[in-house]
C-alpha cells in the first residue's frame, strides 16, 4: 500500500515539475479551485474540520468529566451489566462507570495530538534527511554522492521494514507512554518523507530555472534553500495529510497493544478500544464507538489527502 | 438485595441473591451435588484430558517451587506426608501422626507398600533423606528465590549462607527413621505444624532421585534453576501420575497414569497441562473443544459458560487481595495518611462489580474461615469526607503517590488487576490524592514490589493450609522491604500466637494479632473471593479446593447425553 502510494506521489513530483515549466497561471490557485469542486475533498474537509473542532473544544463541550467514575456503582463487569445509551449518558457508560460520550469527545484531542506530532516528527526528520541527501547528491561532488548513497540506502532498508513493526520496536525501546507512541509512529514515517523530498528535489534540480540560477552564479546553498526546496514541498505536504490518517490508525494500534499512555484514566481512542475488547461479548458498543471514531477520522484525512494530490496533479485535471 | 433482573423464562427454584456479610458465607466445602460420574472408560484410555493453565510451571523439583502453577503439576506427581481435604489436614503418605506435648516432635506412621515411580520403596529413611537434604542445602539453594517455603516454615538451614539473606536460625533439629516411621524434631513449637506438612514444596521424592541430584549446585540467588528441574526423568515421586514430557516451546506438560499408585488410581490415562495465558483465549479454547477445562475464568464469563452447559464449580474462599502501603515512601509513615487512604477506597464496589460472585470485603489480613479471625478489628469503612479531613489534618492535601499494578496476569485473588487499580485510583483521586500509575509486567512485579520500590501496590495470597500464620506470618513476622514498617508490637504478637501450643489460647492470640495489625495498618485488606475454574460438559471435574489444590486423578470423561 505504501509503495503504491509512493509511486503515485512520484508521478505527482514529475507532474508538478512539468506544470511549473508550463507555467499556465498560478498552480496553487488552480488547485484550490479544483479542490472546492471535488466531492471527495469536501467530504474529507468536513470530517477533518468537525474532528478538529471537537478536538480543540472537547474539554469545554464534554457534558461530564471523562475520568470521573460517577456511575461506577451501576456497572457490573462480573455480570456483564453495562448501562447503554440513555438521556443523561448519550453513549452509555464504560466499564468503570464513566460517561462514554464525554470520553469520546475528550479522547479526540489526544488522537489529533498524537497524529499531528507524529506527522511533524516524520516530516521534519524525513525532510531533513531527504533534503540533505538530494543537496549533497546534486551539488556535493563525489563525497556528496557517497553521503547521499549512505542516507538513501539506510532509508530504503527502513522502508523495507513493515511500518507497524518499526513503530513497535521503537515503542518497546522507550517504554509505554503517549510520547512513545508519537515518536514511534513519527519515526516509522521518516523514510517515506525522506524518499519523497529527495525525489522531488532531484526532479527540480534538473529544471530550467535551476540551470538559469546556476549560470547566473547564485551560490549552491542558496539555490537549494531558496529555489529547489520551496518548489519541492508540494508532494511532501500532500503526503503529510495522508500520513495523518495513517498516524491516527497506528497510534490507536500501539495504544491497543498496550504501548500507549499508561494512565488508564485518560481517554484515548486506541486505549478505549483495547479496554473494550475484554467486554466485547457483553458490551460491544464500548468497542464500536472508538472504532467508528478512528475509522471516520482516518477516512476524512485520507479523502482530503487524496483530493489534494489529485488537484495538484495537472495530468488528472479535467477539461475546464 | 439486588436479584438478577433477567431470569430465563420458566426458571424455578432459583434462590438468586447476593451474600454480603461474612455470616452469609459457607466456607466449608459443600458436598458435591453432581452425583457419581458416569465414567467413559474408553475415552479415559484413548483421549488425553487437556487443562488450560494461566501460566507455566517453573520447576519439577517441588522444593524449589513457590507458585500455584508449579504446585498444580507437582501435586499430581508427588505426595506429601499429610494432605488437605477442603482446608482440613488429612492423611497423605503418612496414615497417621502424633506429636509430643510441646509440639517439638512429630512422628509419622507411613503407609505400607508405597513405591516411588522409580521402584524405590517408601520408608522412614526415605522421608528423612528428604528432610536432611533440605536442611543441608548450600549456596543458592538457600535463597528464598528457590526455597521460599522451606525457610518460611523452618526458619533457616543447618549452615546459613549469609550471602543468601537467610538469617533466622533453623528450627529443624533432625529426623529419625525407624522402619515405616519417621520422627521430625524441631526446636520449638510453631502453629504452622502440622499444616506445613501438606505443603506441595515439602513433597517427598525418591531417595535415588536425591542421590542423583546430590551434586547439583546453585551458585547464586539470581542463578537460573538447575537443568534437572526443567526436564522429566530425574525426580521420581509417589503420586497418581508420572511425568512424561515437558515441552517448553509448546508450553505443555504431559502426565501419564501411575498404575502402581498406592491410592485410588486415576481415571484418565493422560493429562496435559497446557499454558494459555490470555483468559479470553482459554475460554475460546474450551468452547472450541481444544481443552477440557481451565483455571481462572473471567468472572463475567462464568455465567455465560454455565448457560452454555459448561461446569463452573464454586471454590471455597481462601485468599486475600490487599493494597500495600510501603512505608519508607513519605508520607506513608504517617498513620493518619494510611488511615485516610483506607477510608478513601470503596472496597464494596470492587467486590460487587469486579470480583466473582461469592466474594466479600476483607476487614483483616486473613479470610473469615480461619480461627483467629477477629470481629473487633478497626475496619476503615468507605468515607471520602473522612479521608479528606484526615489528609488535611496531616497537611497532605497535595499528596502524590505512585501506584503499581501488574499488567499481563490474572491471579486467583485478583481477576482483573487493571480494573481494580482503576477503581482504587479513582477513589483516591476523589479524596484529593494524585495517583501516578505504574504498570509492571508480572515477571518483574513480584521482585519490584518485594524490594519496596512501589509506594502503593496490589497483591494477594492464596492460603496453603488452614493456619493464620500462613497469612499473617507470611507478611508481618519480621521487618521486610515489601512493607517497610518496623513495629515490634506487631512482630511480637504474631510470634506469641505462632509459638503458643495451647489451641484455645492461640485463637485469642491470633485475634489480638489481627487487631494489632489493623491498628498498625500496613496496608488495606480488600477482598477474599473464590477463583473460578471451568470444565467441559462431558467431564467429571475434581473436587474443587479453596487452596486451588485440585487432585486431577479424580477427573474423568463421562458418558451420557
Amino acid at each position: 500500500m505504501t509503495i503504491a502510494r509512493i509511486e503515485k506521489l512520484d508521478r505527482l513530483i514529475e507532474a508538478s515539475v512539468s506544470a511549473r515549466e508550463a507555467q499556465t497561471g498560478s498552480l496553487l490557485r488552480q488547485s484550490l479551485r479544483r479542490l472546492k469542486r471535488s466531492p471527495m475533498a469536501v467530504t474529507g474537509g468536513v470530517i477533518v474540520g468537525l474532528f478538529v473542532v471537537v478536538a480543540v473544544l472537547g474539554p469545554f463541550i464534554a457534558p461530564y468529566d471523562p475520568t470521573a467514575q460517577t456511575w461506577g456503582k451501576e456497572v457490573f463487569l462480573n455480570r456483564n451489566i453495562f448501562p447503554g445509551p440513555r438521556a443523561e449518558n448519550w453513549f452509555g457508560l464504560d466499564h468503570l462507570g464513566r460517561d462514554m460520550f464525554s470520553r469520546m469527545i475528550v479522547g479526540a484531542r489526544q488522537t489529533l495530538l498524537v497524529g499531528i506530532v507524529a506527522t511533524l516528527i516524520g516530516f521534519v526528520a524525513g525532510a531533513a534527511l531527504g533534503g540533505v541527501a538530494a543537496a549533497a547528491g546534486t551539488f556535493g561532488g563525489r563525497w556528496g554522492e557517497r553521503v547521499e548513497a549512505v542516507i538513501m540506502r539506510t532509508v530504503d532498508v527502513a522502508l523495507a521494514i513493515p511500518m507497524l513493526l518499526l513503530a513497535l520496536s521503537v515503542a518497546a525501546l522507550l517504554g509505554p507512554s503517549l510520547s512513545t507512541v508519537m515518536i514511534a509512529v513519527g519515526v516509522a514515517q521518516i523514510p517515506i518523507f525522506a524518499r519523497l523530498l529527495r525525489g522531488s528535489m532531484l526532479a527540480q534540480a534538473h529544471s530550467d530555472y535551476v540551470l538559469a540560477a546556476i549560470s547566473l552564479g547564485v551560490p549552491k546553498g542558496r539555490i537549494v534553500v531558496s529555489h529547489i526546496l520551496p518548489n519541492s514541498l508540494g508532494p511532501v505536504i500532500v503526503q503529510a495529510t495522508l500520513v495523518l490518517a495513517t498516524a491516527i490508525i497506528e497510534a490507536a494500534a500501539l495504544s491497543y497493544l498496550g504501548l500507549g499512555n499508561p494512565d488508564p484514566g485518560s481517554p484515548e481512542w486506541g486505549t478505549m478500544l483495547a479496554d473494550a475488547q475484554r467486554f466485547l461479548s457483553g458490551a460491544p458498543q464500548l468497542a464500536i464507538y472508538p472504532a467508528v471514531g478512528i475509522i471516520v477520522t482516518a477516512l476524512g484525512f485520507t479523502l482530503l489527502g487524496e483530493a489534494m494530490r489529485e488537484s495538484l496533479d495537472p495530468r488528472l485535471r479535467r477539461q475546464e | 438485595m439486588a436479584v438478577g433482573l433477567f431470569t430465563a423464562c420458566g426458571s424455578d427454584g432459583d434462590t438468586g441473591g447476593d451474600a454480603d456479610t461474612a455470616e452469609d458465607f459457607d466456607f466449608s466445602c459443600p458436598e458435591r451435588t453432581d452425583g457419581d460420574p458416569q465414567i467413559d472408560e474408553a475415552a479415559n484410555e484413548s483421549q488425553p484430558f487437556v487443562f488450560g493453565t494461566p501460566g507455566d510451571p517453573t520447576s519439577l523439583d517441588p522444593i524449589l517451587a513457590s507458585d500455584g502453577e508449579t504446585f498444580r503439576v507437582n501435586r499430581q506427581v508427588f505426595d506429601t506426608l499429610l494432605d488437605a481435604d477442603c482446608t482440613d489436614t488429612v492423611p497423605g503418605l503418612a496414615e497417621s501422626f502424633e506429636q509430643n506435648e510441646e509440639g517439638t516432635e512429630w512422628t509419622f506412621h507411613l503407609r505400607e507398600g508405597v513405591t516411588f515411580h522409580d521402584g524405590a520403596a517408601l520408608d522412614g529413611a526415605a522421608v528423612c533423606a528428604n528432610f536432611d537434604r533440605w536442611a543441608n542445602f548450600k549456596g543458592g539453594f538457600q535463597s528464598p528465590n528457590f526455597t521460599y517455603y522451606y525457610s518460611s516454615v523452618f526458619g533457616g538451614f543447618a549452615e546459613n549462607d549469609p550471602a543468601m539473606g537467610v538469617e533466622a536460625e533453623s528450627i529443624f533439629e533432625g529426623c529419625e527413621a525407624d522402619g515405616l516411621t519417621a520422627t521430625i524434631k524441631i526446636s520449638h513449637y510453631t502453629s504452622s505444624f502440622p499444616g506445613a506438612f501438606t505443603l506441595e514444596s515439602l513433597s517427598i521424592i525418591s531417595p535415588d532421585s536425591i542421590a542423583a541430584v546430590a551434586d547439583v549446585e546453585i551458585p547464586a540467588a539470581d542463578s537460573p534453576l538447575p537443568e534437572y528441574t526443567q526436564t522429566v526423568g530425574t525426580l521420581a515421586g509417589t503420586g497418581p501420575y508420572k511425568l512424561q514430557d515437558w515441552n517448553h516451546s509448546e508450553q505443555e506438560v504431559t502426565l501419564v497414569r501411575n498404575d502402581e499408585y498406592w491410592g485410588e488410581p486415576a481415571h484418565v490415562k493422560t493429562i496435559i497441562f497446557k499454558t494459555i495465558s490470555d483468559e479470553t483465549a482459554r475460554r475460546q479454547a474450551l468452547e472450541a473443544g481444544d481443552i477440557h477445562g481451565y483455571d481462572l475464568a473471567a468472572p463475567a464469563d462464568a455465567q455465560a459458560l454455565i448457560d452454555a452447559g459448561y461446569q463452573v464449580p464454586i471454590r471455597g474462599v481462601f485468599n486475600l487481595l490487599y493494597l500495600a502501603y510501603t512505608q519508607g515512601h513519605a508520607p506513608l509513615e504517617d498513620h493518619a495518611v494510611r488511615e485516610a487512604l483506607s477510608y478513601a477506597v470503596d472496597r464494596q464496589r470492587i467486590v460487587d462489580s469486579v470480583l466473582p460472585a461469592g466474594g466479600m470485603v476483607a476487614t483483616q489480613f486473613m479470610p473469615p474461615s480461619l480461627e483467629g479471625y477477629s470481629e473487633d478489628v478497626a475496619t476503615y469503612d468507605y468515607d471520602t469526607e473522612k479521608a479528606k479531613e484526615l489528609l488535611a489534618e496531616a497537611g497532605q492535601e497535595d499528596l502524590t503517590l505512585t501506584f503499581c499494578y501488574p499488567t499481563d496476569v490474572t491471579r486467583p485473588y485478583m481477576p482483573a488487576p487493571k480494573d481494580i487499580f482503576d477503581i482504587i485510583a479513582s477513589d483516591l483521586e476523589a479524596a484529593g490524592v494524585t495517583v501516578e500509575a505504574r504498570p509492571i509486567t508480572w515477571v518483574e512485579y513480584i521482585p519490584t514490589t518485594r524490594s519496596g520500590e512501589c509506594p502503593l501496590y496490589l497483591l494477594g495470597w492464596t492460603g496453603d493450609f488452614a493456619d493464620p500464620y500462613n497469612f499473617l506470618g507470611t507478611w508481618f513476622a519480621a521487618p521486610s522491604t515489601e512493607w517497610g514498617f518496623d513495629n515490634q508490637e506487631v512482630f511480637d504478637t504474631i510470634a506469641a500466637a505462632n509459638t503458643e501450643p495451647d489451641a484455645a489460647a492461640r485463637v485469642d492470640l491470633w485475634k489480638t494479632a489481627n487487631e494489632t495489625v489493623m491498628e498498625e495498618l500496613p496496608g488495606l485488606p480488600i477482598s477474599s473471593s473464590p477463583p473460578s475454574i471451568a470444565f467441559a460438559p462431558n467431564v467429571y471435574p475434581p473436587d474443587v479446593s479453596p487452596l486451588t489444590r485440585e487432585d486431577f486423578s479424580q477427573v474423568s470423561f463421562t458418558t451420557g447425553s
